[in-house]
């Protein structure tokens, strides 16, 4: 039982990352691997906040997650500003995200590569489920409104975004920091539930994993990439395949999405559709 | 103490340069980065393991199993996983997510299957060691790079004297057109990825040679992507500089500065030249293609 | 001559692609209220001057003037919000959005609202988004497009596609309209009533207009003035009457190439 629990507890974390990554790949159309680094800047915010300074839990959650929406500008808003070609973000991102690894690495109060053990188990299924829900409703929320309606926009055609209002840098911006801020989440929860965080929880391989979620549960959708996370999480825990099969697994599904079905398991749809009458507008190439 | 770290630094920048050519070879023509080249290097590396210590072959032909086991999986990889996103004038940014899938996929195969054991090839060189002055430097670092040089040479001489490498210039100018014109596309990508994987091979070998071969030996975070970067993602004298450099300026951060910072630093540096100069130092101006 | 300052005036624009001048000191004037026409052969730099005065392009030289400020190498955003508005050649719509939403979007940008607000879902945010989406109807229905409000945009038959285009044009609230060939693949009947169209948004949403054509019928049918571009440079300019008689026009159109020189 507690075992079930622990795969739940932590496909719900995951899922919190995967929907941030989703409003930034799935809803605005730009690309990142390197959002492991932003759950990763949560996690050691909100742990050295609780473990050497007893700041309360919720408290140390919103400062890891403030923490990452703030890291994401400094990375933010010189390649967001510059209009790189979208495989440079990427990549802009990816190098961004390793060099934070380093950092971590070799910092003293994060205890270097060795990593935080002791830090205390606060995360519990009904703090996951209640981030996760609130997570949902605000993504929701902001996909409805000004901000969300300009990413749409501009994932759907930045010129003519730019001719309908929409301000592009600023718009690009605001995405990423809503996509961090929800990472930092999933990862100050991450560090209270396994209470012992290393920076090589961080890297790239995560980033990859978070984007394969997203990717695969589709683009503009927020209910398919959740169900896709849940799925890459639970799955192999359930049928205890080692994680290096995992990796190969993931490895193979990012290239047989791309070659096959790149739009992804619910492409710009949503799970909601199927149960009602107007189910035929779906499965467009993006 | 500073020859001796310039030396050290041209010795490491030799092997990004090698390693960096594969991937502005494949720029060049489909515009995208191919971070399966990595891949395909510690394949490349396990292959002429293979050769040296199942059927102990001497350096030379370990080096040619090594560069036509490679070659052959990049046109493979190419086939499998980017042919048809090419064909369906994909973006670049999917094929890159294509390759990524590969890289993963590749290595921690080889983790699963070989191991994550570290190998070390037979010691083809001994450790001599070469004078210069007052600083030294091994027979293979020297080595290295003189082949690295010879190599980015030839294949230079040969993209521009042979009919094939002039095939291909203009596959990098302008695909449709060269289509248009007869030019058999798919002949043409096949033999780009095999030159890329024969360098592959070579860096694989160098590389294994000089550290040891492991499964994650060539991952993507590795330096010769960012070397390739530097000096311009697509072109071929770009890539030498920009592994020369790299190495150089790296060697005197970790010996100056500190070793820690030495990997920052190659980030920032490769995030600086994406914003600033995405076209590197010798690089011709690419948009997206959309 | 012209007494009112105009909407919109361009003095000596200049554009450069690497070596080629696209757009070579160019200047004209929208009067406010017209319907004014850009003509001229192709590649001849039309749809560049609109990329220039839209932001698009930053341009090489030359003034632009919006009642009277220079908007000149101003960020897109900026100068929709200043009130220009455009469609385009090769139509952009956010094409896996319903039509509704398309006009929504523009809507929704001219909002001042707290954004933290939005993210709760307060009821005073939901009431901004209701109304929101009513006035998108409304405007949906003043075009005839309210029967496709829920339809993904790509879905349109094409010149449906482009009159949402106009409507999504037209939510922002625009003193200018620019429109990129609007008939462009449409046959007579359906630039008739483009035409009938063009002439109504004019008078219902009180917006002056700038259009590019091939349809020659159209723009001397409705437009006033006209100005002819060829070269990247200004050729003639007057009523359609005038050009039409301009015998450098006659020339460019009959293929007699750059004269002079």
């Amino acid at each position: 039982m507690d075992y079930i629990l622990s795969i739940v507890v932590l496909a719900g974390i995951n899922m919190i990352a995967v929907l941030g990554l989703s409003i930034f790949t799935g809803f605005t159309g730009l690309f990142s691997l390197g959002h492991a680094a932003f759950v990763g800047v949560g996690a050691y915010t909100s742990a050295i906040l609780t473990y050497y300074y007893y700041v309360p839990f919720p408290l140390a959650l919103l400062a890891g997650s403030a923490a990452a929406g703030l890291v994401s500008l400094i990375i933010g808003i010189p390649t967001l500003r510059a209009k790189l070609r979208s495989d440079y973000f990427a990549i802009a991102i990816l190098g961004f995200g390793e060099a934070l690894r380093v950092i971590l690495e070799n910092l003293e109060i994060t205890n270097g590569a060795r990593g935080l053990p002791g830090i205390d188990s606060f995360t519990t299924l009904p703090i996951v489920i209640f981030c996760l829900g609130g997570g949902i409703l605000v993504a929701r929320n902001f996909l409805r409104s000004r901000w969300g309606a300009a990413c749409i926009a501009i994932r759907e055609d930045p010129i003519a975004a730019e001719m309908a209002g929409v301000r592009l840098f600023q718009t690009r911006l605001l995405s990423l920091v809503v996509s961090a801020v929800y990472c930092g989440l999933s990862g100050g929860l991450l560090a209270h539930f396994l209470s012992f965080i290393q920076p090589v929880m961080f890297t790239l391989i995560q980033s990859t994993q978070l984007l394969a979620a997203v990717i695969a549960g589709g683009m503009g959708s927020l209910s398919g990439p959740l169900i896709a996370s849940f799925v890459f999480i639970a799955l192999p825990e359930a049928l205890r395949v080692a994680q290096i099969w995992r990796l190969v697994a993931y490895g193979l599904l990012l290239v047989l999405i791309m070659v096959y079905r790149p739009q992804g398991l619910m492409g710009y749809s949503e799970i909601s559709s199927f149960f009602s009458k107007n189910r035929s507008r779906e499965r467009m190439q993006p | 103490m500073f020859l001796q770290t310039l030396i050290t630094g041209l010795s490491i920048g030799g092997i990004y340069a090698l390693m960096a050519v594969g991937y502005s070879l494949v720029f060049s023509v489909l515009n995208f980065s191919n971070f399966a080249h990595g891949a395909v290097i510690m394949l490349g590396a396990y292959v002429g393991l293979a050769l040296a210590t199942k059927l102990s072959l001497g350096f030379g032909l370990v080096l040619a199993g090594s560069i036509a086991g490679a070659g052959i999986i990049a046109v493979l990889n190419e086939r499998l996983a980017y042919s048809s996103l090419r064909r369906r004038k994909a973006p670049s940014l999917y094929l890159m997510i294509s390759a990524m899938g590969c890289a993963v996929f590749l290595e921690n195969l080889v983790y699963a299957t070989i191991g994550s054991r570290f190998y070390a090839f037979p010691e083809f060189f001994g450790r001599q060691i070469v004078t210069l002055g007052e600083s030294s430097v091994s027979l293979l670092d020297v080595g290295a790079f003189v082949f690295a040089l010879a190599a980015i040479l030839g294949l230079h001489l040969f993209i521009s004297r042979t009919r094939t490498g002039i095939a291909i210039r203009a596959g990098v100018s302008d695909m449709t057109m060269c289509s248009l014109m007869g030019v058999d596309l798919d002949r043409l990508i096949s033999i780009v990825f095999l030159l890329a994987g024969g360098f592959a091979g070579v860096a694989g070998v160098f590389l294994g040679i000089k550290y040891l071969v492991y499964p994650t030996m060539g991952w993507v975070t590795n330096k010769a992507y960012i070397a390739a970067v530097i000096g311009g993602l697509g072109s071929l004298p770009g890539a030498l500089a920009g592994g020369l450099i790299l190495g150089v300026v790296e060697t005197f951060v970790s010996v100056y500065i500190s070793s820690v910072m030495r990997d920052v630093f190659s980030f920032t540096l490769l995030i600086a030249f994406l914003v600033l100069r995405p076209n590197g130092l010798l690089g011709r101006d690419s948009e997206e293609k959309v | 001559m012209t007494t009112p300052t105009p909407l919109l005036s361009v003095r000596g624009l200049t554009r450069d692609f690497g070596g080629i001048r696209a757009v070579d000191s160019f200047s004209f004037d929208v009067p406010e209220g017209s319907i004014t026409g850009i003509i001229g052969p192709n590649g001849a730099g039309k749809t560049t001057v609109f990329n220039l005065i839209t932001g698009v392009y930053r341009p090489t030289a030359g003034d632009i003037l919006f009642k009277g400020e220079p908007i000149g190498g101003h960020r897109p955003d900026r100068i929709v919000r200043a009130g220009i508005a455009r469609t385009f050649q090769n139509i952009r719509l956010f094409n896996r959005r319903s039509c509704l939403e398309n006009v929504l979007t523009p809507l929704l940008q001219r909002e001042k609202s707290n954004f933290f607000a939005a993210l709760a879902g307060t009821p005073s945010a939901r009431r901004t988004e209701r109304s929101l989406r009513e006035k998108a109807f409304d405007l949906l229905t003043s075009l005839g497009l309210d029967a496709f409000a829920p339809l993904q945009a790509n879905t349109l038959p094409y010149g449906l596609q482009r009159k949402l285009e106009i409507a999504r044009a037209l939510a922002t609230n625009p003193s200018l309209l620019l429109l990129d060939e609007p008939a462009a693949g449409m046959n007579p009947e359906e630039t008739r009533s483009l035409a009938r169209l063009i002439a109504e948004v004019r008078e219902k949403f009180n917006v002056t207009i700038l259009l590019i054509e091939h349809h020659m019928d159209l723009v001397m049918n409705i437009c006033s003035p006209v100005i002819v571009i060829n070269f990247g440079a200004l050729l003639a300019e007057g009523t359609p009457d005038e050009v039409r008689a301009n015998p450098d026009v006659v020339a460019a159109y009959l293929g007699k190439g750059r004269k002079g020189k």
